[in-house]
Order: C-alpha cells, then structure tokens, then sequence
C-alpha cells in the first residue's frame, strides 16, 4: 500500500487552492542561459549521493544518463585518504548484509580497502539497571559445521566514500560531470524556451559555483531528476518545500577509537568477533562498543549533552576507565564517577588517574557478569568527537523532478546502527525505480515514476526510525518501576524464543 | 518555492478554451470510425490528461505494461528486416511504429522516449521495444494539441519531435490508409502539411491501446473494418498489438459499476466505457484472422478473394491485466476471459 502522505492526497485539493498554492512558483521571466542538461544531477557527495552514482553507472539501462554530483568538500582529499593500519577514522558505519550485498552488485565493495572493515558474528546487548540481557547471533538458524553468518561489516565512512569515488572514476568520465569544491546558489524553475524549443519551466536549474570564488559566474544547470542527498539541512528539501518533522534528542553520541586488551582466547569458533552494547538508562542512553580489525574498537556512546561534553574534557586514562566502568559498574556508580572532580593538569604527573583508581576499588565490589567486552586499554588521539542525536523525518521523499535520499529524508537514533543502511536502503530502491523507468520509456523525473520510491521507502524507514525512537525512550526511564520491569520482561521473552530473535535478526537485516 | 508541478492545467485553460464541439464535427466524417460522442467525452477530459494524479491515473499507470507486452511479441516474433531498416548490431532500435489513436501521448511519448538520439553513442544497449521511429495519430484536436505541449516539457522528446522521428497527426485513420502507396510520393496529405504519414513498406508495429471500445458501429464502420485497416498498414511479419476489455459480467461490474462509481471509489471517469462497445478475446481472434484475409485482398488489388493462405505465419497472442488498487496493473494469466487484456496479432511474413 501506498503510505498516505501529501502526494496521495494532492489530487483532491481544489482548483482554485491549487492556483494559489502554485502561484508562488516564478515564471523566470529573464533566465540567464541554461548551459547544461543533465538526467541526474545530484547535491551531496556523502555515502548515499556517491552510492546513487555509482549504482546509475554500474546497470546497463542507466550508465548512459547524464549525470553530475554537487559537493561542498573537496572530494580530491576523499579520493586520497590513507591511514595506517593502526588508526582508524572515529565514523565508522555497521553496514547490514543486504548493504554489502548492494555495494558488491555495484562494483564498489572491490574498491574498498577490505582489510580495514571488520565483520562480526554476535552482538549482546542488556540492560545496565536489571541485568536483563539478549544475545544476538546466528547460531540458532546455523548448522555448526557452516560459518556463522554476519550480523554487520564495522566500514569507516572515509574507506566507503574513497571505494565509491574510485568506483565511479572506474565507469569512466562520459556523461558524467563532477563539481567538486561547489555550492547550489540557487534552486529555480527554468524558462520557457523558444517557441519549439524544450519548455523547461517545470524543470529545476541550479545555480552552481565554486566555493569561496564568488566573482567567477556560476554554471547554471538543469535537471530531469534532482536528488537531495544533502543532508539534514538539505537546500533540496527547502527548494521543494517538502515538510519535515522531528526533534533532537537533547543527547549526544560520543565516538572514539579504542584500542582493547587481547582477547580472551576461548572465543569459538576462532576469529569470530563480538559487538557489545549496554542500556544505561540513568546516563541518556547506551554504551556501545563495535569490534575494528587488529584488536581495534569504534564506540558509540549516547548520552547527556553534560556528560558528552565532560568526557570529551577527560584525560586518555580517565576516558578510557570511564567506557570500562560503562560496561561493568552499577548505575549509582556511574552517576558517582561522571560527577568527579577532574584533576587539574598540574596533578596529572600522578601514578594513577583517580577515574582509574576508582573504577579498579568499585570494581572489587561490584559482581560480574558473563557477557563483558574485553578491557579498553586506550583511546587513538584526537579521536573524540560527539554529535548531536536527532530525530527527522521528511513527509515524503518526493516532489515532481525532486527525490530526496539518506539524511536528507531521515535521520534516526544510532542506537541501531541503521542510519546508513536506510541511506543505501534508498539509494538501492531510487537506482532501480529509474532503471525501470528508463526501461520503460519513462520520465524519470515525473510523479509517476518516482512514486515507486516513496512507497517502496517510507514506510520501511518509519518503521526502523520509530523502533529505535521507541527504544531510546524505553531505555531512558531509570530506575527498577514498571517500564524497566516492563522492558527486560520483553528481552528475557526475545532472548528465550529463538523463532522471534531469528525474526528480529532477519528483519534488522532486510 | 512549491513544488514544480507542470502547469498544464491551468495554462492550456486560460489560453485556449476547449474547442469541444467545433472539431467534432470537422473531424468525424462519414466514412471515419470516430465517434462524434466519444470524441467530446475525451475533450473534456483533455486538461488533466497528463495530472499524474487525475483522471487518466489508471492508464498511465498501465503504460509499462505496454512495453513490456510489446516486448513479449517481438521476442515471439521479430519484424523481418528490410534492407531499409536493418540496422547494424550497433543500433537495435529499427522498428517504426504506428500508434492510432494516441490521445494525450501516454504511450507515443514514452515509446519516444526509449528512441536513441543520433548523437548518443550508438554502443547502448538498445531498448526493448526497439523503437526508431513513431507516427501517433488522433482525431481529437485538443489531445493532439495537449500531447504536443506535454512532449515541448522534455528536451530529448522535443527533439525527436523537430527532427521527425516523432509525429503527432491530428487526423484519422482513414487518412492514413487514403494515402496509398502510390501518392505518398506526391505528397497528399489530409492535414495539408504534406506530411508522408504512411510509410511505402509498412509499420513493424501499429498500436491500438484502449481504443477497439471506443468504436460505434454503423453500416460502413466496425471494428472489424477498423482493424482490418491496421492490418493494412503492417509490414509482413509487423504486429498490430493493442489493448481493450471483455464483454462479461464482471467486467461490467468492474468498469461500468466500480470504476466509474462517485469519488473515492471510482478510478475512471463518468462515460469512459460503454459496456456494449468492449470485445471478447475470441471475437477479436476472429475479426482479426477475417481482417488479415481482407486486407490482404485490398493491398492486392484483384479480383481473386485470398483464403487461408492469408492467415500463414499468423500469431495471436493474449494476456490479461488485472489492476490492483494501491499496487497497479499486473499481468494474470487467465484474466483475459473476463476484465482487461493485451492482445496481439502478427502478419505472416
């Protein structure tokens, strides 16, 4: 079904309100030329509008289109990122199977420096106030003698974005222009041409210029389809007055590079990798902790605005013996530490951190429980970084001659670690929404073929945006009341039913 | 900035006020198979043929299908190359098209659309339907007139439609099969532009969506003589591929009673379909074995009526489409007997 969202419910809108809606569009009564017509043009050269180029350039039907990328970033940089094995970039994205498998159909997983992504198998999580805990992993759909299947792939954004780039340069340079380094002045309606000429007064024109070159004049180009993969802020999504609705958690994830003990040597079957993640309900959210290769870890940390920013004002030792605590400690515990005193750079010459010391005394007293991540024993340098969460969503993802994909659409909580995944998501279903218009005889840019996409996406992206909404409060009430109850009565039932986990599991991965 | 819709609509209103009485009677001739009423009922509709969310939503949301069906025959039979229009490996796209009674452009404008430009570099793949020309004819001004505005809103159907490699005709097809052969050369055309609308070695493919209902039939006229017309103008070995609906009760109830029901439950609008008018899969095997016999005999030109031998190398093909509400159309093998159906036939070579 089609989701009901205002494009459905367009039709019946009266005339005479129609007219007035409309009248704002401007007739472009003195265009300046248009120097170029494209059948994609593209604004925003993250993971999601790379992805779109490189699936339009891998199919058949669609490697013809005339396409171009807007980006602000110097994608020169990009297309050179190198780090040495033991570093890691600190945004790192899980990317589902049926992303990966999207990225291989594409050609772009081969360009992708392999060695630095790291799969894993298995994945516990709980709950920091009960205990209540679920593990997630395959081995319930597995037979033995069969490898354990991968729950995601750990993929730093920075070794995504290179692989895409060179995946693109690899189709070749036809049809295809790139403004790197660029900016969208202006989003307008064309001009109505010569008499026989194309009519382009329902086709968007952009205004594209170098950044911070404002005298030289900017290429105006137009577009059969324009897509907003821009972001949350999207200049696209403004132009069509597309509503977006939302809000900000009032959180801020945390992320890092850490660097962990070896691991306990019984881990079966060998070489298997673990993802850790724990509810902390009177801190703002969870902890988690996502296995990178060579012993390497990328964390994610969601909490207070306050507690964000006082760990980032931590010293090395004191951050790390704070995300061991996290994993270990109780809540008043945590509560206790978050709140101490951060000694002053004169004393830091001490033997030990006093995080350190306090996290090795409560330790001492405090039980263990089986599911613990290897110790973090330190944090890669300049790796500290925290973003602000928040919750949007566009109330649709379409307009005439306009898609918007990835954040541009929606943005979630990272509890889940799909933000991506529904960017490739719609990335995968836009290319072949087109690659079936193209076959068709279809416009690309009109209504009717892109209505495919909204109602192939929508619905999916409300549905995973608002579990993970859901989630975020049900893990925000402290203390033992009834939601916690509540809650772990709801993960002891998952964890117990192996039919619903695999169902769960199957569904995080479709 | 609202959204960029096409504004359709509201400018072809202000401009031009629909001529909805004048044309019919300049175009409906004695001999045509136009329909004075059917030719109002589609005038009205003219101004909104192209809102994706209008009246025409269900056909154009049919339009791929036609591709796709179209495809299906070619892959069944291929249209024999003629040394005109063989073309190398390079370039698949060498057939010509004929779509009679083209409407608003629905199904000319995407079949346009898939016709390579001369410039573009001729090693792609090719298109399904193979397209390298098409002639879109209709009686009713307004649509004509309507679907040459809506191809000016796309820059690579514009061009196909300056350089000639896309026609819209505002005449009938009996217009078409007045230019015999012969007078092609002197230029006669109804329309008085000289414009050669039938081409000296046929059409590979001459298409007739969702028009075979909308025929009256009189003395002179039936869809019989209308299809046998089509025949004429095919190519050996071309398809006349079409579309149209079966006479049964449930059809009737899904077209007549459902379709057509008040906003929110009908589709289609009030006086679309007249349920008498719809043909039965079987009738219109039949008419067109009859119409093969006799437009060979009228292509021949002699005295000597032609019998089965007409009929080698014939292909009837069928398949019936069921539409979905909040899916779309989809093909149901089957459904032919009682609702909505493509069927084809080709020429013996």
């Amino acid at each position: 079904m089609r989701p009901i969202s205002p494009s459905v419910l367009r039709p019946y809108v009266c005339p005479s309100c129609r007219t007035a809606r409309f009248s704002k569009r401007r007739f472009g009564s003195k265009p300046a030329p248009v120097t170029d017509i494209y059948d994609v043009i593209c604004v925003g050269g993250g993971p999601a509008g790379l992805a779109l180029l490189a699936a339009l350039r891998a199919s058949p039907a669609t490697s013809k289109l005339k396409v171009a990328l807007v980006e602000s970033q110097n994608l020169d940089k990009s297309r050179s990122w190198k780090l040495d094995p033991q570093h890691f970039s600190n945004r790192v994205s899980s990317l589902t199977p049926s992303s990966v498998s999207f990225l291989q159909k594409i050609g772009a997983w081969e360009h992708l420096d392999v060695a630095r992504t790291q799969p894993y198998q298995a994945m516990e999580v709980w709950d920091g106030e009960t205990g209540s805990k679920i593990s997630f992993d395959w081995s319930m759909e597995t037979s033995p003698f069969e490898d354990l299947r991968t729950v995601a792939t750990m993929t730093e954004n920075t070794n995504l974005v290179r692989a895409l780039l060179s995946r693109i340069a690899a189709s070749g340079d036809e049809n295809l222009s790139i403004f790197s380094e660029s900016t969208v002045s202006s989003i307008e309606n064309g001009g109505s041409g010569e008499a026989d000429g194309p009519d382009l007064s329902a086709w968007p024109v952009l205004s594209v210029a170098p950044t911070g070159n404002s005298t030289s004049s900017p290429s105006r180009i137009a577009a059969r389809l324009l897509v907003g993969a821009d972001g949350i802020n999207s200049p696209v999504r403004r132009y069509t007055d597309i509503a977006t609705e939302g809000w900000d958690y009032q959180r801020h994830g945390v992320v890092a590079t850490l660097s962990l003990a070896d691991q306990v040597p019984t881990i079966f079957p060998v070489g298997s990798r673990t993802a850790y993640q724990r509810f902390l309900p009177s801190l703002g959210g969870p902890i988690a902790v996502l296995p990178l290769p060579n012993n390497h870890a990328t964390l994610v940390w969601s909490t207070t605005v306050e507690n964000a920013a006082y760990l980032k004002s931590l010293s090395p030792g004191a951050f790390v013996a704070m995300v061991n605590a996290a994993f270990r400690l109780g809540m008043p515990d945590l509560q206790y530490m978050m709140r101490m005193e951060r000694p002053s750079t004169s004393i830091t010459d001490l033997d030990e951190d006093p995080h350190e010391s306090e996290l090795t005394w409560r330790l001492q007293h405090t039980p263990s429980v089986p599911q613990l991540p290897p110790m973090v024993t330190g944090v890669q340098e300049g790796s500290v970084a925290s973003f602000p969460l928040r919750f949007r969503h566009a109330s649709t993802y379409i307009s005439p001659r306009v898609a918007l994909v990835g954040d541009a659409a929606h943005v979630i909580h990272p509890l889940a670690g799909q933000g991506l995944n529904l960017g490739l998501g719609d990335v995968a279903s836009l290319s072949s929404t087109i690659e079936y218009a193209v076959n068709h005889g279809m416009d690309i840019g009109d209504i009717l073929t892109l209505e495919r996409y909204t109602a192939d996406r929508w619905a999916t992206n409300a549905k995973i945006g608002g579990t993970c909404d859901v989630l975020h409060k049900l893990y925000n009430v402290p203390g033992q009341g009834p939601v916690a109850w509540g809650r772990s009565l709801g993960f002891e039932i998952i964890d117990r039913l192996p039919f619903v986990k695999g169902f769960l599991m199957r569904n995080a991965n479709s | 900035m609202t959204s960029i819709r096409p504004t359709l609509r509201t400018v072809s209103l202000l401009l031009r006020p629909l001529p909805r009485r004048s044309h019919s009677t300049t175009t409906s001739r004695s001999t045509s198979s136009v329909s004075a009423s059917e030719v109002s009922h589609f005038s009205s509709l003219a101004s909104s043929w192209w809102d994706p969310m209008g009246p025409s939503r269900v056909l154009h949301l049919m339009n791929p299908l036609r591709h796709d069906f179209i495809a299906s025959c070619l892959a069944d039979g291929p249209p024999s190359p003629t040394p005109s229009t063989a073309g190398s490996p390079a370039n698949p796209n060498t057939l010509h098209y004929l779509d009679v009674g083209c409407g608003g452009g629905i199904f000319a404008e995407s079949l346009a659309r898939t016709i390579p430009l001369p410039n573009s570099n001729a090693e792609s793949g090719g298109t399904v339907t193979r397209a390298a020309s098409i002639t879109a004819i209709d009686p009713t001004t307004t649509l004509i007139q309507i679907a040459r505005d809506h191809a000016r809103k796309d820059p690579k159907v514009s061009a196909h439609l300056n350089e000639g490699r896309f026609r819209y005709v505002n005449c009938t097809l009996e217009d078409v099969i007045a230019q015999t052969p012969n007078n092609i050369t002197q230029g006669s055309n109804p329309g008085g532009s000289g414009l050669e609308l039938r081409r000296k070695d046929g059409f590979d493919v001459v298409t007739l969506f969702e028009v075979l209902e909308h025929i009256d039939s009189t003395a002179s006229i039936s869809p019989l003589s209308f299809l046998t017309d089509c025949l004429r103008l095919l190519k050996p070995g071309g398809w006349l591929v079409g579309s149209t609906i079966a006479r049964t009760w449930p059809s009737f109830l899904v077209n007549q009673v459902i379709a057509e029901a008040p906003w929110p439950i009908g589709v289609v609008p009030k006086g679309t379909h007249e349920w008498r008018k719809f043909v039965n899969p079987d009738e219109l095997e039949a008419w067109a074995s009859e119409g093969l016999m006799r437009s060979s005999d009228l292509e021949r030109d002699s005295v000597m009526r032609s019998g089965s031998e007409a009929l080698q190398g014939m292909q009837w093909k069928c398949a019936g489409v069921v539409y979905f509400p909040g899916l779309g159309w989809k093909f149901v093998p089957g459904s032919e007997s009682w609702g909505n159906y493509f069927w084809a036939v080709r020429r013996g070579v």
